[in-house]
């Protein structure tokens, strides 16, 4: 580990909150897929909630990250190049794959919102409907996720493939853990959607329920697992603002306190209590931890 | 053939010749004035040295394209001291970090060997700064894009050496054809030893592929500010993604038991009757 390697100086407020920002809609539609695969008709309500979700948050994305480009003109130099005006990938660069997978995640999440519309009737049709309506729904939901789970985790891979102490040494553990908050982010956004429209008597919350206590688990062991990695590296995260972002935000409240909650609210109290109120704050703490989640990795790999 | 330069280490007096040269044959800014009038004191104050010997530029960066590493060292109780001079810059990796993690193909290599950052396809998305293992690339606020030595491409493409080696009043710097370096630095070594340095060592190659722009230290590298096991981030990429991907077949897992919980089918044909 070489402390000379240089900081990229991203940004908090572009590059940590497109991480967020892509990750919770990349998780609402990952669950959404997943939900209609595995669970049927009991979740059509979950995964359409995912993905009148997924499409809206991910257009937020591209203005994040080509504000924080030093030339954000030339921000088509990621999928052309530049001189022959071919397509452009590089294997080996994860910012390369991420670009295409962002596109082609997006074209997927644009056409599920499309079928949302027409099939709860907002929409009389959609535009070129034609062109795909003869494709089945669940295969550009399966290639969307896919595409979804990579935007998801490439982020994490690109903190973790670089020379930087902090992030090489958290190597290889971020994409997944980045995948994980996804996942629960994506479900605390599900669920913040289902409780405003009065859904909170649906029949695939308890499935819901559990896969998000599934994710956040993961999540927990993921972040503290790559502690324990990095060992004296993880001396960034062990100090000050970073800390507080860490282990306070991003583990305590993000993954241990909802967590606890969900126990406490169907071991002990349940039905003593009102429980959708005490979900709803936990959906809150858990966007905001996934959010303080970003920054302080983003944060800790760029101090000396 | 891969053309590079041969920093003798042992022979640099620390005359920074090569970092005004880079400098002048660049256009590269001039650093920060050392002395500034103090209002209030009325007189000249000393500004923007780094506290570290004679090292005026602390970093490579975007302007700084060459840098004289002055170290100073002392034993215990300071009774003997030795200064060492190493004159450092972008190493022209073959394994480049900077070069794999570009995403637009702004960096390339040419045929020389060199890489090359071309400005009008940069994007300043950089990657390529924490990509490097030895912290050469930094950006440019002034153009938005990343910038480190070419190896003097426009010279070396009109048969000319680079313009560190042309100012270097000691040959501590010689530019050429890799190969025929690695002789000269092979034959140096091999004098060195015989001299008594035993500590003496040649750093570059098997370095990131090897490095077109190698060096000899009199100590081991680490005491010249380079990494020993250098690893090209890129490297790690197989088994970063795989990780990544066993925590998406997780997470597919984990949704195919909460979903699919055990007699759900019966439950999914009274939701739809």
């Amino acid at each position: 580990m070489n402390p000379e390697v240089h900081m990229p100086g991203w940004e908090w407020y572009y590059v940590a909150m497109y991480f967020f920002i892509g990750g919770v809609s990349a998780g609402a539609y990952f669950i959404g897929t997943l939900a209609e695969l595995f669970g049927g008709e009991r979740h059509r309500e979950i995964s359409r909630t995912g993905f009148y979700i997924a499409f809206p948050l991910i257009l937020l994305t591209p203005p994040l990250l080509i504000a924080d480009l030093g030339r954000p003109e030339r921000f088509w130099h990621l999928l052309f190049h530049a001189k022959s005006g071919f397509p452009y990938l590089n294997f080996q660069s994860p910012l390369s794959v991420g670009s295409w997978a962002l596109l082609l995640f997006g074209a997927m999440a644009f056409l599920s919102f499309l079928d949302n519309l027409v099939s709860e009737g907002k929409l009389k049709s959609a535009p070129f409907a034609k062109a795909y309506s003869r494709i089945p729904r669940k295969w550009y939901a399966v290639v969307g996720s896919i595409a979804g789970f990579f935007v998801a985790g490439y982020t994490g891979v690109i903190l973790n493939v670089t020379a930087r102490p902090f992030w090489a040494a958290t190597d290889p553990l971020a994409g997944a853990l980045f995948i994980a908050s996804g996942a629960s982010t994506g479900a605390a956004a599900i669920y913040l959607v289902m409780a405003r429209r009065k859904q909170l008597a649906d029949p695939g919350l308890p499935g819901f329920d559990l896969f998000d206590r599934l994710s956040k688990l993961l999540e927990l062991f993921l972040a503290v697992g790559m502690v324990v990695l990095a060992g004296r590296y993880a001396a960034p995260l062990m100090k000050g603002v970073t800390a507080v972002m860490f282990w306070g935000g991003a583990v305590l409240l993000g993954t241990l306190v909802p967590l606890a909650a969900g126990w406490y609210a169907t071991r002990i109290a349940a039905g003593r209590m009102p429980a959708e109120r005490l979900a709803t704050a936990m959906a809150v703490l858990v966007l905001v931890g996934g959010a303080l989640l970003r920054i302080s990795l983003v944060h800790a790999g760029q101090v000396q | 053939m891969p053309k590079g330069m041969f920093v003798d280490t042992s022979i640099c007096t620390g005359c920074k010749a090569c970092q005004v040269a880079c400098k002048e044959w660049n256009a590269l800014p001039h650093e920060p004035g050392h002395f500034r009038f103090d209002p209030v004191e009325k007189r000249p104050v000393a500004v923007n040295f780094t506290g570290d010997s004679y090292d005026n530029t602390g970093a490579l960066s975007a302007t700084d394209w060459r840098r004289v590493r002055f170290l100073e060292q002392f034993s215990e109780d300071r009774s003997r001291a030795r200064w060492f001079f190493s004159s450092d810059s972008c190493k022209h990796c073959n394994d480049a970090g900077c070069l794999n993690a570009c995403p637009t193909g702004a960096i390339v290599r040419t045929g020389l060997g060199n890489v090359f950052i071309q400005q009008d396809v940069c994007i300043g998305c950089k990657y390529c700064i924490p990509s490097c293992p030895y912290g050469v690339i930094s950006l440019s606020i002034a153009t938005g894009t990343v910038h480190k030595c070419t190896l003097c491409n426009d010279r070396i493409h009109n048969g000319l050496g680079t313009a560190c080696a042309k100012a270097c009043p000691t040959g501590s710097i010689s530019f050429g054809e890799v190969a025929e370096l690695r002789k000269a630095a092979d034959k140096r070594l091999a004098q060195l030893k015989g001299l008594g340095y035993g500590e003496a060592n040649i750093y570059g190659y098997k370095e990131a592929g090897g490095l077109n722009v190698f060096y000899l230290f009199l100590d081991r590298p680490q005491v010249y500010g380079q990494p020993e096991a250098v690893v090209v981030p890129q490297q790690r990429l197989p088994v970063s993604s795989a990780v990544t991907i066993a925590g998406a077949l997780a997470l597919g897992g984990a949704a195919l038991v909460s979903f699919r919980e055990r007699g759900s089918r019966e439950k999914d044909e009274e939701v739809k009757k």
